[in-house]
């Protein structure tokens, strides 16, 4: 055997003397045809759907999905496959993601994703992989068939056009907005980037001791009874409360603020004409006098409702407060500049006044994706920061 | 290399031959695949590491 392999390895490397020029270049250039057109086959078989739904999870989960969506079915009857999308088409990204594909071969031999539940779980995590190389690229490969070039404006309704046109002047990437277009959007899809996690995970630092004060990073239960069985109200992100007792893992705290004196009063706002919610009290809660602390009362000229001074005490668990409002701020700052700028450059947080920010930010609600504590933070910020608390400029 | 011509005469055109199929039919297009599989994988990894996702291209 080495004897062979021996006498193999010097005929490599002599001139050949039996076989002719012509049939060794003729060889190996029919050779080299049909391993490239081998290759380059072999290499595109797994770039078609019929491939990628050959793996159960994608085909239950993802192409399922996309066969509800317009890219799928439409009145052009144009339709796009699993590679136009998720497969760069520029040679050397798509060896790079080849290769890449060794981890999904690992997935699907370990079953990383192979129940729906663990599907779920990791949704949202996949789905930033793809959301980050589409904001790379500018979505290029949206932009292999959807040219901003060849868009017939008149033919879309006017909102369409309005936002078409001012992404076209920038060569927005697609997916900027169109998130969601072909797969379903994750649960709780948070474009704040985890905003609400960092600061309960920052909160987790936080000594409490008495007559200091703190702020929520998140909607929070209170109760009137310090074994919290009570229900007493829902305290609001970002407010402050000053802690009176600390008893164990629960804490007695209070919230001063004004209320408006018509209805129940379970509202208690920051501060006197001012709609910042501080927190909401239950029904019994907003009645009871031992709770309720009431003092001066002060008529709203610009609107002619009457509102009171109140300080409440209630009952919390020890968790998701900060003692300095800044790490929230620093937070919500972010989140306002990266959500809200992605189609116009946002206003100055001190353009509108305290009580104008909540209409105008619901009204902006519809083009991004906030869960419910994230969206009472930014408010906040902004409210917090708008013309009332602000002495430069408006 | 073997500059000592370790094949005996009569013996030349058989490896010559056996030669030519290993190169063209297993060797080169082994080859070829390890290189741009590497290659991938070269890219890949500048891309996680230093790049990030690639750009417009």
């Amino acid at each position: 055997m080495m004897s062979f392999i021996k006498k193999l390895w010097g005929t490599f490397w002599r001139p050949a003397v039996h076989i002719s020029l012509g049939i060794l270049t003729l060889g190996g250039f029919v050779a080299g045809v049909i391993f490239w057109g081998g290759f380059n086959t072999a290499l595109e078989i797994t770039n078609t759907e019929k491939f990628c739904i050959g793996c159960h999870e994608m085909k239950d989960n993802v192409y399922k999905e996309l066969q509800t969506t317009v890219h799928w079915s439409n009145n052009a009857g144009v339709r796009a496959t699993c590679p136009d999308c998720h497969v760069p088409h520029n040679w050397t990204d798509k060896i790079a993601r080849k290769m890449q594909a060794s981890k999904e071969v690992f997935g699907a031999i370990f079953g990383t994703i192979d129940t729906r539940e663990k599907f779920l779980a990791k949704r949202g995590e996949l789905a930033q992989h793809e959301w980050k190389r589409f904001a790379s690229n500018g979505s290029l490969e949206c932009k292999n068939c959807h040219q901003y070039e060849s868009m017939k404006w008149e033919e879309m309704s006017p909102l369409a056009q309005s936002q078409m046109k001012q992404a076209a002047e920038k060569d927005q990437s697609c997916m900027d907005c169109h998130k969601g277009i072909a797969h379903s959007l994750p649960d709780n899809m948070d474009t704040s980037g985890g905003m609400v996690s960092q600061l309960v995970s920052q909160s987790q630092n936080t000594s409490y001791t008495e007559g200091s004060n703190y702020f929520s990073v998140r909607y929070l239960p209170m109760y009137e009874d310090e074994a919290l069985t009570q229900s007493g109200g829902e305290l609001n992100p970002a407010s402050e409360v000053k802690v009176v007792a600390v008893k164990g893992n629960a804490i007695q705290i209070e919230i001063n603020g004004w209320r408006k004196t018509k209805g129940f009063g379970r509202v208690i706002s920051e501060d006197f004409g001012m709609n910042i919610p501080t927190a909401a009290l239950s029904k019994d809660a907003a009645q009871n006098n031992t709770l309720v602390q009431k003092f001066e009362e002060k008529e709203d000229d610009l609107t002619g409702l009457p509102w009171q001074r109140v300080t409440v005490k209630l009952w919390m668990p020890k968790e998701s407060l900060v003692d300095n409002v800044d790490m929230i701020w620093s937070e919500t700052k972010s989140a306002y500049t990266t959500n809200c700028s992605v189609c116009h450059t946002q206003p100055a947080e001190n353009h509108f006044d305290a009580n104008t920010w909540p209409g105008m930010f619901n009204g902006m609600l519809a083009f991004v994706n906030l869960d419910r504590d994230s969206e009472a933070l930014v408010l906040k910020y902004l409210q917090k920061h708008s013309s009332d608390f602000s002495y430069s400029g408006h | 290399m073997s500059s000592v011509d370790n094949v005996a005469d009569k013996d030349k055109s058989k490896y010559e031959w056996r030669s030519f199929i290993f190169i063209t039919v297993f060797l080169f297009p082994i080859l070829s695949v390890v290189l741009v599989g590497g290659y991938g994988f070269i890219v890949w990894a500048l891309q996680i590491f230093f790049l990030g996702p690639p750009g417009h291209g």
